[in-house]
């Protein structure tokens, strides 16, 4: 996963520049109603001042009326410039917020399965949910109250300074300290938040692998251990977040001290300054009113920082995903006939006798490890073939298989689909032809139906039927009181191991690919039934060529061609016929499964 | 004057706290939503979590006493200011003035103390609250039976063990303490108020009808509005959940851009609904603003009225306009927490949901020990199905001597896995009884029923930590020799080496680092080393290849040995050796014998034997 990792902290939120341009302007808008509504509130002491200064003590109702009545208008143009910053703020922190989401979203869609491998799954998810609503909460804040904060804080320093210059030095003293304590609070905070988001991770990480492997958890009794586990994470998250708000606890009283100490000297300040009669009393009670607002302000802003180091944190998980940039790929070869694979070419079109395939002097190593998987892989396959793969566990036919529909790259060798090498096509276009059926099922949350749609989503209920009876999975799923529309729960449990194989395999043929690849995709189901399988295979066989990772020899014997893997290496490709004459290796795999093995192993 | 407590939440936003709130809300299945979303019972709720804050409550006690004593200090400070003021009215009498100030300055200086012990407090218990109704949570987990996984959205349980307890915790932590001071204030206000003046407090209240009825317009249409953003948003959870666990499959069909169609209806369903419920909700203030400053400009009038004719003093409107301030603005903060408590009462429902779920039903009061367990099985007439409509198993009956080995073959979805299920009580028969050691396994106790099994399943299930963890999750108690000999005799030990880092390799939830067939190996290796009485293989080594399988098959012999055995396998190579074959199909036995036998009869076996070796029969 380390290797993933970019750079300095502020290009991890670099991704954000596209979203400032986006909406600097119904942002500035925004923060210029803003400060037309802390204008408003700024005027209101001054005005009361002088209702006192001037209609109080000179007992003029006139005045008081009439300033009575500014102040009502300056509050509605307040409340005016306020119910359009509302608008303004939430409509731009909803749309960012869903934006960004959006985009995230897209580039994890977008991932090559290097780059999802340096990512957890539970990590995604937490980025998608909870990161961006972090930083949509910041942002309309910022809209909101948080620009308004320093607006009023500066406005109320000068407004108080203006009204009486000579009691401007408590301002002097206590606004510095204040700044002290709210970087210190930023400073405590921020390393704390990224603990938080990533405590939350791991509480994440342990409840989805609970609840996946909930059967083992119970067959061996390990209760204990989970809760430990559990536990551990819990009490981590809580830990964190407790020790980051008595942090912070000390912040928001400090300041508001301050500020309120600073009221205590305006008072007795300004008694001294009235008794000689360089001050109003007016002026005294508007001072200490724009001390209140400034103390009000300054607490606000102290709590924006403490939201911004959230905010911060949370943006930079998201700029982790959002900025991921794979490991250093093996440098592109030019391809064979000397043009550069730099801009993805056309896939060859569909043809209806399947998809040819060939690997030249392939090597491959997951993720830069160094550890080949693969080596000097070399065979071709016809279109329209059969190519049974096998070989032990961990001999390397995943990965094999994995090549082709670019689910990684190779570093050395090539993999060419229809004579063109797959490095300069585009991945989609080529998995449009291309239905893999992968050795653990997954299906999604839905009916049967919409999981064989799901390989062709306007596939018609014909359609459907026949991939499924190939498939050998119609009569079960007409068992079903619901048909067709019975509804899957969560990875579709309610289906035995083997019937859920079966529906991924109707959703891979529904597909009508050019290359069908059964990776494994039938251990969990019975051999009759896998005979079946196969022959109702061979009868599509004129469309499509197949490739057959199997374990057992009866599941590859008819195919045209076998590869055999031993360690990552090809020890043979050939017919059954051939290998049973030429291969060791093969013959050994025989024996095991066919009889009379035992005693010649090892 | 010190206006403050309403607009300055504590560390934990409450602000735009409806965003994605946190990003509460169900994941996946709408059909759990429904419930979810509604506060049927907010009281009963409310009650219902009092009690889970425990021992808590006597902290949150002090914590209400802090408040009390808080809110009077911030009381008393409008009135000091006004004293102050009055102080300098005419000539400035310095020892008033004084007076005044030294207590404004011991009050400032208290109520910093309460305010900082106060957030202390509230940090550890709101924390200590959470931490305690996860575990509790997590803990009812463990004692749900698997029925209730098997229909389950993970997304929708994962958000409410993250997102929903947090919420509850933020909201009630920060909004009982607000409501609390909020309570304080505005009867304190109240009651200054009157004292000050009682004709200027009816000038400050003129506008109090106004601000009840601006609320309950507002809130009304923003709960609805709330309440489908939440709906809206555990779907998109459950929708994220889902694609990005199977997001190997969607790239491998090319479905991305089907995947971010729907993310994107549901995205921007949330933002159209998000958007309106906040601009609702965003109304509330600036009005209350507006409200807030007429009334303001009332008591300004009414005051300077009053003051022209000598009825009250400068002092006296000073004190009373932050008075007025300081009853308004807890109105407003009303609004909020009445929100607020609305999503953590929604949220508090959707996690006892789950506290009310039915557990696996309790070992009997007299249940026994299954001590030494010799390992006879016995199936009596056992029925079962998943529903009550579709059955699974019928009228199965068998005996498995201890020490016997059996083996289950058949069609998929003919319920040799269902058999298991019942065996290790995952599930419980709906007709007949399973005995074991002569006794209904009913009767044991679950740990002690369970420890006797080993139990290797279709799916690996490892778990993310170090190989080392997952072999020794069998039997955290094995010493390392014990452990690398499990290893080696599942035939793990080799590959294991090879890796660079050994035993203490790490497995990750992606997992490219082993293949299917390894991680086979390592749940042999791990029900290896549990040393069980009974061992559970279920299609064990679906993933191995036969030739590693011989390996394993000597080692599984050996284990075998002394040990009662049930091996589901497909691969007839893997079975050809068990005391027993039985052949299920359709819920039923339909042949049992041993494998020439079987052969010779001619039957199911006879053809599945001959489809497999490719021999013809």
């Amino acid at each position: 996963m380390p290797h993933s990792r970019t750079g300095s902290q502020a290009s991890l939120l670099s991704y954000l520049r596209p979203y400032v341009r986006i909406y600097a302007r119904p942002f500035l808008l925004a923060v210029l109603a803003l400060s037309v509504e802390a204008a408003c509130d700024l005027l209101q002491p001054t005005i009361m001042s002088r209702v006192i200064d001037v209609g109080v003590a000179g007992r003029n109702l006139h005045v008081v009326f009439s300033l009575g009545g500014l102040m009502l208008l300056v509050t509605a143009v307040g409340a005016c410039a306020a119910s359009a910053r509302n608008i303004l703020s939430n409509r731009v922190s909803q749309s960012l917020g869903a934006q960004l989401r959006g985009t995230l979203y897209s580039k994890v869609q977008s991932f090559t399965f290097e780059e999802l491998d340096s990512f957890d799954a539970a990590s995604i998810v937490t980025r998608l949910t909870n990161d961006v609503t972090q930083v949509q909460t910041f942002v309309n804040g910022t809209m909101r109250i948080f620009v308004k904060a320093p607006l009023v804080a500066v406005g109320g320093i000068v407004m108080a300074t203006l009204l009486n210059a000579r009691m401007a030095p408590v301002l002097f003293i206590v606004v510095p300290v204040v700044a002290v304590l709210i970087v210190l609070n930023v400073r405590t905070g921020y390393p704390f938040f990224r603990k938080i988001q990533a405590a939350l991770d791991r509480v994440n990480g342990v409840i989805r692998e609970y609840l996946a492997g909930v059967r083992v958890v119970k067959a061996f009794n390990r209760f204990d251990y989970e809760t430990g586990r559990f536990a551990s994470a819990n009490r981590e998250l809580a830990d964190t977040t407790t020790s980051v708000m008595r942090v912070m606890s000390v912040f928001s009283p400090a300041i508001s001290l301050t500020v309120n100490l600073g009221i205590v000297a305006v008072l007795w300040i300004g008694g001294v300054r009235v008794s000689r009669g360089g001050m109003r009393l007016g002026q005294v009670v508007a001072f200490v009113n724009y001390m209140t607002q400034i103390l009000g302000s300054l607490m606000m802003i102290s709590f924006i920082f403490t939201i911004f180091a959230r905010a911060r944190a949370s943006a930079e998980r998201i700029g982790e995903v959002m900025l991921l940039t794979p490991p250093p790929r093996p440098k592109r070869r030019v391809a064979a006939d000397g043009s550069s694979a730099s801009s993805p070419a056309a896939v060859p079109p569909r043809r209806d006798g399947g998809m040819s395939l060939r690997f030249e002097k392939l090597s491959f190593a997951y993720g830069g490890s160094g550890e080949y998987v693969l080596r000097n892989i070399d065979f071709s396959c016809g279109a329209g073939e059969t190519l049974g793969v096998i070989g032990s566990t961990g001999s390397g036919k995943t990965s094999l298989v994995n090549l082709i529909p670019r689910f990684y790259d190779a570093a050395e060798g090539r993999v060419l689909v229809d004579d063109a090498d797959v490095v300069g096509l585009d991945p989609s276009a080529l998995r449009s032809r291309i239905a893999l059926v992968p050795q653990k099922t997954v299906l999604f949350s839905g009916t049967i139906l919409d999981n064989i749609r799901w390989g062709k989503e306007d596939a018609s209920m014909e359609e459907v039927e026949a991939a499924a009876a190939a498939a050998q999975a119609h009569e079960f799923i007409a068992a079903f009181p619901e048909g067709y529309l019975t509804q899957l729960g969560q990875g579709g449990v309610n289906l035995s191991g083997g019937q859920k194989q079966r529906v991924a395999i109707a959703r891979a043929i529904v597909r009508r690919p050019d290359l069908l690849i059964l990776d494994d995709s039938t251990s969990a189901v019975d051999a009759v039934t896998e005979a079946s399988i196969r022959r109702s295979l061979r009868s599509l066989k004129s469309r499509m060529t197949t490739i057959v990772v199997a374990q057992r020899i009866s599941s590859v014997r008819e195919a045209d061609r076998i590869l055999v893997l031993d360690d990552g290496e090809m020890v043979g490709c050939a017919a059954h016929d051939e290998l049973m004459e030429s291969c060791e290796v093969y013959r050994d795999i025989y024996r095991s499964q066919i009889g009379g093995g035992r005693e010649d192993h090892g | 004057m010190a206006e403050r407590r309403g607009e300055v939440p504590g560390p934990v936003p409450a602000l735009g706290g409806s965003g994605m709130g946190g990003g509460r809300g169900p994941g996946g299945g709408a059909r759990w939503l429904q419930g979810g979303a509604k506060a049927k019972d907010a009281a009963g709720t409310l009650r219902r979590l009092w009690r889970y804050f425990g021992p808590e409550r006597r902290i949150l006690l002090v914590v209400t006493v802090l408040v009390a004593a808080d809110g009077c200090f911030v009381l008393l400070a409008p009135w000091l200011i006004g004293r102050s003021i009055d102080a300098m009215t005419g000539t400035v009498n310095f020892g008033a003035l004084g007076a005044a100030a030294a207590a404004l300055l011991a009050s400032y200086l208290m109520d910093a103390a309460v305010n900082i012990g106060q957030l202390r407090l509230m940090a550890g218990a709101s924390q200590r609250i959470v931490y305690g109704l996860r575990r509790a949570l997590f803990d009812k987990l463990q004692r749900l039976p698997v029925a209730f996984f098997d229909g389950r959205s993970h997304g929708d349980l994962m958000s409410r063990l993250a997102n929903d307890i947090d919420n509850i915790s933020g909201t009630i932590s920060q909004s009982t303490t607000q409501l609390m001071s909020t309570g304080i204030t505005i009867t304190g206000s109240l009651v200054m108020m009157l004292v000050l003046s009682p004709p200027l407090t009816l000038a400050a209240l003129v506008t109090l009808p106004l601000v009840f009825l601006l609320t309950r317009t507002i809130s009304r249409r923003t709960r609805v509005l709330f309440k489908e953003q939440q709906v809206i948003l555990g779907s998109l959870n459950g929708h994220i959940e889902e694609s990005i666990s199977g997001i190997h499959v969607v790239k491998a069909f090319g479905r991305e851009e089907a995947s971010i169609a729907r993310f994107a209806e549901l995205n921007a369903r949330l933002r159209d609904v998000g958007t309106k419920a906040q601009i609702w909700s965003g109304f509330i203030m600036p009005i209350m603003n507006v409200i807030n400053n007429v009334g303001f400009a009332a008591v300004a009038l009414a005051g300077g009225i009053l003051a022209v004719r000598g009825m009250v003093t400068v002092g006296v409107i000073a004190s009373f306009l932050s008075y007025s301030r300081q009853f308004v603005r807890p109105l407003n903060d009303l609004a909020n927490i009445y929100n607020t408590l609305q999503t953590a009462v929604a949220g508090a429902e959707r996690v006892f949901e789950i506290m009310d779920e039915a557990e696996e039903e309790p070992d009997e009061a007299d249940a026994i020990d299954l001590d030494r367990p010799r390992g006879e099985v016995r199936f009596e007439g056992v029925g079962f199905g998943y529903r009550a409509d579709v059955l699974v198993l019928k009228d199965i009956g068998f005996d498995a001597p201890a020490g016997s080995a059996t083996a289950l073959v058949g069609p998929t979805g003919a319920g040799k896995t269902t058999i298991v299920n019942l065996l290790a009580r995952f599930y419980d028969p709906t007709a007949g009884r399973i005995l074991i050691d002569g006794v209904d396994i009913r009767l044991y106790r679950r740990d002690s029923l369970r420890r006797c099994f080993g139990i290797v399943l279709q799916d690996t299930y490892l778990f993310s930590g170090s190989i080392r963890d997952n072999i020794l999750y069998g039997n955290p108690d094995a010493d390392e020799s014990e452990m690398v000999r499990a290893a080696k005799m599942a035939n793990a030990d080799h590959f294991i080496r090879r890796l660079p880092r050994g035993y203490d390799s790490p497995l990750t939830e992606s997992g490219t680092n082993l293949s299917e067939g390894q991680r086979q190996l390592l749940a042999i290796a791990r029900a290896i080393l549990t040393d069980p009485a009974i061992l559970i293989l279920d299609e064990a080594t679906s993933s191995v290849d036969t030739r590693t399988e011989l390996h394993i098959q000597e080692a599984i012999l050996a284990l075998m040995e002394g040990r009662t055995s049930f091996i589901i396998a497909h691969r007839l190579s893997t079975i050809r050796d068990a005391d027993r074959i039985m052949v299920i199909d359709g819920g039923r036995i339909v042949e049992a014998g041993d494998h020439e036998s079987l052969v010779a009869a001619g039957g199911v076996y006879a053809r599945m034997y001959a489809s497999q070796t490719g021999r013809s029969t």
